[in-house]
C-alpha cells in the first residue's frame, strides 16, 4: 500500500486539501531554489524526501529502503526549467514527475508524499496512539519538513510508538489516503494513452525511457492524461487494507489442503499451514480481522500459528469475549494425522491472558475419543475452551463463503455447540 | 376426530411441507453440505413446529426432533430429509383419518358428518 496524494487533492475534507496544497507547496518549493541558484539545497532536500522509513509503506522487508541519488534529484529539478509549463506554474500534481524521470515509481511518490507532511503525521501518530493506547517513548525522528523555514530539519525529538525490536519510531498514516498504486500512474499512461505510433517505430520494442523523453517534449499529452485522471476521481477510492481471496482461489486452496499428505514428508506441513493460513484469514474476514501468522510472544520463546483480532462484530465473537476474554483469537495448525496429548497442552500454553481461554486446532481429522475427553476435562477444570476444525469444516466453510447462505464464521460457532454439548452441564 | 378447521389446517402444511421439499431438493442436488440460510431455516422452523402441533407425539417421525437448531448449521440435504419423513408421517396422519363414504369417495373423518372430499391413502394409490 502507497499513500496517494491524488486522495487528498480529491478529499473532500478541508484539512486534506490543505496538505495536498501544503505538499505541493513544498514540492514547488524545490523548483524556486533550484532556478534561485539554490541548485544544491533543492537536490539535498530532494534526496531527504526520497525515503520515509517512519512511514514504511512498501515491499521492503526491513522498512528501510535507499534514497534517490543525487543525479535523479538533479534529473527532477530539471523539469521546472526544461518543461515550460512547470517553468512558469510548478506543479499541479507532482505525482506527473513519474512521466519524465525514469526510476521514479508509486513508492517514491508515497515517501515525497509523507515528508512533505510528516509534521501532521507525527501529530496525527500520537493522537491515535493516544486513543488507542499505544505506548509512546521517547525517540528521535532524523528529519522533517518545516513549512515555515521550507528546510528540513533535522534530529526532530518526539514521543512517538517506536519498533520494540530496532527502537525505531514508527509513523501512522490515515487509512483514508492508501491505495495499492497512484491514481495518476505511469503504468496506465504507458498502457492506454500515450501515442505509441508517435513514440515508437514499427517493430520496435516499447521502451519505458522512449516514452520519458517524449514527454519532456509533448507536455500536452501528459496534460491530456491528468484532466481525464482529474475528470474521473469520483471513481479513485482508497484500497481496503486485505482483500479476501476469490471464490475460485479458496476452492483450488480446499483442494490442496485435502490432497496434501498429514505429516512433514515433502515440507507437508509447511504448507498446509501456509495454505490454511490464506484460506482462514479470508473466510472469516471481516468478522475476525488483522490475521498474523507466525506470530511470537513477547518473550519470543512461543510462536503462535495464527493469531485474529476479535472486533467482536458478531454475536458469536462478542460471547467468546466475554466467557472467554478471547481479545485475540488463537489458531494452532497441525498437520498430523492423530492430534496427541502434547499437541493440546501446546494450544493451552498459548491460552494465556491476552489472548483469552478461547483455542481453535486446525487439523486433519476430527480428535480421537480420548483427546476429546482431554479437552473436555480442560474446560471442566480450567473453562478453557478448544475446538478442533477439520477439512471436512474447512470445507464447509469454503462450500457458504461461496453460496454466502451463511457466514463461514458460523462453521466454528457449529464446532462450539457441538463442543459444549459433550462438556457437563 | 377432526374438525373442518383442523383439516384446512393439515391440507395448507402439506401444501407448504411439500414447497419446501420441492425447493430444498433442487438445492440438495445441487449442493448437499451448504447451509440452509436463517431467513429459510425460520420458516422451515416454523411449518416444522405447526405440524408438530397437529401430529402430536403418535404421529410426529422422530421423538427427540422438534426443529432444528440454526447454530448446528443444518444443510439442505439434512432439510430435505427431515421434510420427506414429516410428509410421510402427515400422510400417515391422513390415511388414518380418511373413510370411504356411501357414495364410493374417500372422505375425511369429520366430527360433525360433514363430507370433505380426500385423496385415497398413499398406499391404496399405488
Amino acid at each position: 500500500m502507497y499513500v496517494d496524494p491524488f486522495l487528498l487533492w480529491k478529499s473532500p475534507s478541508q484539512q486534506d486539501k490543505a496538505l495536498h496544497l501544503a505538499m505541493l507547496n513544498s514540492f514547488n518549493h524545490l523548483g524556486f531554489l533550484a532556478k534561485s541558484g539554490k541548485a544544491e539545497e533543492a537536490i539535498s532536500q530532494l534526496v531527504l524526501a526520497s525515503e520515509c522509513d517512519e512511514v514504511g509503506l512498501g515491499v521492503s522487508a526491513r522498512r528501510e529502503g535507499r534514497r534517490i541519488g543525487r543525479e535523479q534529484a538533479q534529473e527532477i529539478l530539471d523539469l521546472f526549467r526544461s518543461v515550460p509549463e512547470y517553468d512558469q506554474r510548478g506543479f499541479h500534481h507532482f505525482e506527473e514527475i513519474q512521466f519524465y524521470v525514469d526510476g521514479i515509481s508509486k513508492d517514491r511518490i508515497s515517501d515525497f508524499s509523507c515528508n512533505f507532511i510528516k509534521s501532521f503525521l507525527i501529530d496525527f501518530t500520537i493522537d491515535q496512539s493516544e486513543a488507542l493506547g499505544i505506548p509512546l517513548s521517547d525517540c528521535v525522528v532524523s528529519s522533517y519538513y518545516d513549512p515555515e523555514r521550507h528546510s528540513f530539519i533535522s534530529d526532530f525529538p518526539a514521543r512517538l510508538p517506536v519498533n520494540p525490536d530496532t527502537g525505531f519510531p514508527l509513523l501512522l498514516v490515515p487509512k483514508r489516503w492508501l491505495r495499492f498504486g497512484p491514481w495518476i500512474s505511469f503504468e496506465e499512461y504507458f498502457k492506454a494513452y500515450c501515442p505509441r505510433d508517435e513514440i515508437f517505430n514499427p517493430g520496435e520494442p516499447p521502451e519505458r525511457v522512449r516514452v520519458l523523453n517524449y514527454n519532456r517534449n509533448h507536455y500536452g499529452v501528459v496534460e491530456t492524461y491528468i484532466r481525464e485522471k482529474e475528470r474521473t476521481a469520483a471513481d479513485c477510492h482508497t484500497d481496503p487494507l486485505f482483500t479476501q481471496i476469490p471464490v475460485l482461489s479458496a476452492k483450488r486452496k480446499i483442494k490442496q489442503i485435502e490432497n496434501l499428505p498429514s505429516g512433514n514428508v515433502a515440507a507437508a506441513d509447511r504448507r498446509y499451514e501456509e495454505t490454511a493460513v490464506q484460506l482462514l484469514s479470508s473466510l472469516l474476514y471481516p468478522h475476525l480481522d488483522f490475521a498474523s501468522a507466525q506470530s511470537r510472544t513477547d518473550s519470543g520463546v512461543q510462536i503462535r500459528d495464527l493469531i485474529f483480532y476479535n472486533n467482536r462484530s458478531h454475536p458469536f465473537l462478542a460471547e467468546l469475549f466475554a466467557e472467554y476474554g478471547s481479545k485475540q483469537l488463537v489458531m494452532e495448525l497441525k498437520n498430523v494425522r492423530d492430534i496427541e496429548r502434547e499437541h493440546i497442552n501446546q494450544l493451552n500454553r498459548y491460552m494465556a491472558d491476552e489472548l483469552g481461554r478461547f483455542g481453535v486446532l486446525v487439523t486433519r481429522h476430527e480428535l480421537n475419543r480420548a483427546r476429546r475427553q482431554n479437552a473436555v476435562d480442560l474446560w471442566s477444570g480450567q473453562r478453557k475452551c478448544i475446538i478442533t476444525v477439520t477439512d471436512v469444516d474447512l470445507g464447509q466453510m469454503v462450500e457458504l463463503f461461496e453460496s454466502k447462505q451463511r457466514s463461514p464464521l458460523d462453521v466454528l460457532k457449529k464446532k462450539y455447540v457441538e463442543f459444549r454439548r459433550d462438556c457437563p452441564a | 376426530m377432526l374438525t373442518r378447521k383442523k383439516v384446512d389446517h393439515f391440507e395448507k402444511l402439506t401444501g407448504q411441507l411439500t414447497g419446501i421439499h420441492d425447493e430444498l431438493s433442487a438445492l440438495a442436488k445441487k449442493t448437499p453440505n451448504d447451509a440452509v440460510n436463517l431467513f429459510k431455516l425460520k420458516f422451515v422452523n416454523a411449518v416444522l413446529t405447526q405440524c408438530n402441533e397437529l401430529l402430536g407425539s403418535d404421529y410426529r417421525p422422530f421423538g427427540d426432533f422438534k426443529e432444528f437448531d440454526a447454530d448446528t448449521l443444518p444443510s439442505n440435504s439434512d432439510v430435505t430429509f427431515i421434510a420427506s419423513q414429516y410428509l410421510q408421517a402427515l400422510e400417515k396422519f391422513r390415511s388414518d383419518n380418511v373413510i370411504q363414504s356411501k357414495t364410493g369417495w374417500w372422505v375425511y373423518a369429520v366430527k360433525d358428518g360433514e363430507e370433505i372430499r380426500a385423496a385415497p391413502p398413499a398406499k391404496l394409490e399405488r
